[in-house]
């Protein structure tokens, strides 16, 4: 691969001319604009729909369930309706759809139409769905339950010196990809047309198909998608449905586009985590066992949460090895807006709950937080929970004293602590903290993480994804794949993979549109899997060209020739790829993806191979907390990432920047609550994200440990940064107040409380 | 109602409905696609235009507003020769992700840059001059250091001071 880290991004130039055409941005003729009537209910059935008098209904169309042709969004399972007929599930659930030539028109016809409801009791706290008499799933409300065991936790309690209990949660999360959910859909003949700002094509022609069933074929076209952080994975193929719809039934190209405070209130969340957790260690502090019982708040139907709860469960053990261990996990059914995708899939929400087993694990048995991870972290040649044995591109230690080494962590968490002794001691007195404007607590802290890349356990190997490429007229190879660009960086790195393969300029190799009558299906956008997945499948063939273009010159010529940068050697005659390329103008190369044979994962019992390998980090994060207001600041993070081998350094520093940001917004700036079955938030104004005064001096540095079966050695990168940046910070804070803080969002006001405890009881909890 | 203003050195004279936003109008009357709009409420800074040269939220300007005034948007700045330069900076950078927040981020570049009276660039100076416009891709980092490069370019403040083709 050609070491050039500033390998500029193809789709800069025309998004810093702003001219990168956002769904939004789109000019159709006829376009109508449509809206959505939701439930105002947590739960409730519906009596009746009305239409008033005083309108002209035939001016506009308007879609409920008797209109949808299958009523379901076909994703893992099939409970969730395009449309509640008789029950709504939660605040804001989809009734009714309105089309009308303008905006204004669409408003003023949701006047006039009225829905009667029956509010229902709710369930609106995930500890007492099984036991609720409200069925919203099944006989228990239980979405997926999984149990991972291993080796004899009664064995654990016998030789174990002490046992450590805690309870850990963590909140909502919304992406607020800058750019809301969009969707055009264009009725055509016998077929609906439906673009939009999305992740996964084929997840939403998979859902039009089954609702459309034998009335229309779909054909699903990617927009320039402003964000998506998976929010953007599962929630498209219910705004495409409802846009679709409506285009079906109207007979016009209908748009729905989403305001900030619809999008925050009425798409999917990061779940919400409540874990009950007891950890066993022996005399030096080493684990001897794990049981955990863990919770993950689905909201009112499935969507995706199977999938990460499973990924949350195969995370949680983190990146220690542990001998025994019992895990049970839960997704389960609350009357909330669905939770689904979003960065990182259950990783954060297990990593913050492992990290703060450690935190308080370090403060129980009085050892440093450092000290305790280090003498239980994972290597090469030892298995995980599942009895993963982890064989290759390990580095979960090289990490971790790479990052500690970096940040001066041993030197600063003993300066800070002398620093901060005065100021505590005066907070525990009661009297004024500072003496000076510049007394501020300082903290450091860190977390160590992993992430498993591409999908879990079999998914791969059911998904199938298959890569085309083609050698159009000018010689030029153009891939043909479903994955997306939604900022990431995917199409500069789908173009550099290839051209390095090949040994050409990133200018020789084109990308077709994303366009499900075009491109095959090579999976979703998400799992971090593209590079890795996808890429590796271009890698292969990338190589076979060469190999058949090898064989057609020897073939022309009688001759061998040989392949080198770029150029084909044979006799005194040197090609260039393109020349030889133009020759073979339509020729076809496809190939399927399969995980290496040795992978193997058995779904009914959680045992093997979870994940073919793991991108391996650690972070060291450092805070100030005011002694008066209790307002935290992150000023510097450290991070390393182990990710194989980074096909774009610059961008996969940039992703590393990004995704840690995010993760430092999970833990102290973003908060959503639900209150009373509702969510409290209505936009920027109340769910707050960092800002540029916000961001921390971030030093991030990448070690490459290459993957054999990954293109030129790569690995997953996208989520990896989200997954561990909060319990950095979170450990920051427990350093400071010597305090359990086992629950994110950390605000003010929580520090605040810890201060009060101090004070009443001279620092004991 | 009738409103006249510039819009990238052009007079446009429009008979709007008094309820629109500028950013509508800018957006979907005039086309200016890179104006965005991301929340709505002056929170995000997607949709930040110049109003006679100060960076302004265009969401919460009432089109009426903007009677007599001039505007610049992102597809104006192109027109001035210091753009290729500030494009440069942020691609050489790596300050692009998915770049719907970007626009607002260029304008916002730009006011910062040609309003800056400061002999030093201070980076809490930069970070405040972009403090109203959210990223939620890139962790900003990179598109600070961006505009720290550029506070410190002395041709840009030559183009400023010369080839400005705007009135403010």
């Amino acid at each position: 691969m050609k070491p050039n880290p500033k390998d500029f991004r193809v789709d800069a130039l025309s998004k810093l001319r702003g001219e990168a055409r956002y769904i939004r941005d789109e000019r159709i003729l006829g376009l109508w604009h449509g809206l959505t009537v939701r439930s105002p209910h947590p739960r409730a059935r519906i009596i009746s729909i009305d239409f008033d008098d005083a309108f002209k209904w035939q001016n506009v169309t308007v879609v409920t369930a008797q209109d949808v042709p299958n009523n379901y969004v076909a994703m893992i399972e099939k409970d969730m309706p395009v449309l509640a007929e008789k029950i709504v599930n939660y605040v804001g659930e989809p009734v009714a759809l309105i089309a009308a030539p303008s905006p204004e028109l669409a408003m003023e016809a949701r006047e006039h139409l009225h829905v009667q409801y029956k509010p229902l009791p709710f369930i609106d706290d995930p500890l007492q769905a099984e036991q609720s008499d409200i069925k919203l799933y099944g006989s228990n409300n239980v979405f997926k339950e999984i149990r991972i065991e291993r080796g004899d936790l009664d064995e654990a309690e016998k030789t174990a010196d002490k046992v450590v209990e805690l309870e850990v949660r963590t909140g909502f999360q919304e992406h607020v990809y800058l750019e809301p959910q969009g969707m055009i859909a264009i009725p055509e003949n016998d077929r609906i047309v439906v673009k939009g700002s999305l992740q996964c094509p084929y997840y939403v022609k998979n859902a039009l198909n089954e609702i459309f069933k034998g009335l229309r074929d779909i054909t699903v076209v990617h927009a320039t998608t402003g964000g998506a952080f998976g929010g953007k994975e599962d929630f498209p193929s219910l705004l495409a449905a409802h846009a679709a719809l409506l285009a079906y039934k109207s007979g016009h190209p209908v748009a729905i586009f989403y305001d900030r405070r619809e999008d925050i209130q009425f798409t999917t969340k990061r779940h919400p985590s409540v874990s009950k957790n007891k950890v066993y260690v022996d005399a030096e502090g080493k684990l001897v066992g794990l049981d955990i019982e863990f919770y993950l708040d689905s909201g009112a139907y499935v969507t995706l949460s199977p999938v990460v709860l499973a990924r949350a469960a195969l995370t949680i053990s983190g990146c220690y090895y542990i001998p025994n261990v019992r895990i049970v996990a839960k997704a389960v059914a609350t009357n909330t807006v669905p939770s689904g995708a979003f960065r990182g899939f259950g990783g954060p929400q297990a990593i913050f709950t492992m990290e703060m087993i450690m935190e308080e694990l370090a403060q129980k048995l009085k050892m440093d937080a450092h000290r305790v991870r280090e003498i239980n972290l994972i290597d090469e040649g030892q298995t995980t929970a599942t009895g993963q044995v982890l064989k290759y591109s390990v580095s979960n230690k090289q990490t971790f004293y790479d990052v500690l080494e970096r940040s001066n962590y041993q030197q600063k968490l003993n300066k800070y602590r002398q620093w901060n002794e005065p100021i505590l001691e005066r907070l525990k007195q009661g009297r004024y903290p500072k003496r000076h404007p510049d007394d501020v607590l300082k903290g450091i802290g860190l977390s160590v993480f992993l992430h498993g890349a591409g999908f879990t356990g079999g998914g791969e190997n059911r998904i199938k994804g298959k890569l085309r490429i083609e050698i159009n007229d000018n010689g030029q190879p153009v891939i043909y794949s479903a994955q997306t660009e939604m900022g990431q960086g995917q199409q500069t790195a789908f173009r550099k993979i290839l051209a390095d393969a090949l040994a050409v300029d990133i200018e020789q190799i084109l990308l077709a549109d994303v366009n499900t009558d075009l491109v095959p299906n090579s999976g979703p956008t998400v799992a971090s899997r593209s590079t890795m997945v996808v890429g590796s499948l271009i890698t292969d063939i990338g190589r076979e060209m060469i190999k058949k273009f090898l064989e057609e010159l020897k073939q022309e010529y009688g001759f061998p020739f040989e392949y080198r940068t770029g150029y084909f050697y044979g006799g005194d005659m040197v090609l260039p790829f393109r020349q030889v390329a133009q020759k073979h103008a339509g020729l076809i190369f496809e190939k399927e993806y399969r995980h290496p044979p040795f992978i193997k994962f058995d779904e009914q019992n959680w045992k093997g191979d979870a994940y073919p390998v793991y991108s391996w980090a650690a972070a060291v994060a450092e805070t100030e907390v005011d002694p008066i207001t209790f307002n935290i600041k992150v000023t510097r993070y450290y991070t390393t990432h182990e990710i194989g081998k980074a096909i774009n350094y610059d961008q996969s520093i940039a992703q590393i920047q990004g995704g840690s940001l995010q993760g430092i917004g999970y833990a102290i700036y973003e908060k959503l609550e639900r209150q009373n079955g509702h969510l409290n938030v209505h936009g920027f104004v109340d769910y707050i994200i960092p800002t540029t005064v916000d961001m921390p001096f971030m030093d991030i540095k990448i070690l490459e440990n290459p993957y054999p079966f990954g293109p030129f050695g790569a690995k997953g990168l996208g989520e990896l940064p989200l997954v561990g940046a909060a319990p950095a910070v979170v450990s920051s804070l427990r350093m400071i107040f010597s305090l359990p803080i086992n629950k994110i969002p950390v605000m003010p006001e929580d520090l605040f409380e810890l201060a009060q405890i101090l004070r009443k009881n001279g620092g004991q909890p | 109602m009738i409103v006249s203003f510039k819009v990238n050195g052009r007079q446009v004279d429009l008979d709007i409905d008094p309820r629109k936003r500028l950013l509508d109008v800018l957006h979907d009357d005039l086309q200016l696609i890179s104006v965005k709009e991301g929340c709505g409420e002056g929170e995000c800074g997607a949709c930040t235009v110049l109003f006679d040269g100060q960076n302004v939220n265009s969401c919460l300007v009432p089109a009426f507003q903007a009677d007599g005034h001039e505007i610049v948007t992102l597809e104006g700045l192109k027109k001035w020769p210091g753009f290729s330069t500030i494009e440069r900076a942020y691609l050489e950078h790596g300050a692009v992700q998915c770049a719907y927040c970007l626009s607002g981020f260029v304008v916002s570049t730009v006011a910062y840059l040609k309003n800056q009276t400061e002999q030093t660039v201070n980076e809490d100076q930069v970070k405040y001059a972009l403090a109203g416009n959210l990223c939620r891709c890139t962790g900003y980092t990179k598109i600070v250091e961006a505009v720290k490069d550029l506070a410190e370019h002395e041709k840009l403040k030559e183009l400023f001071a010369e080839d400005w083709p705007y009135e403010r």
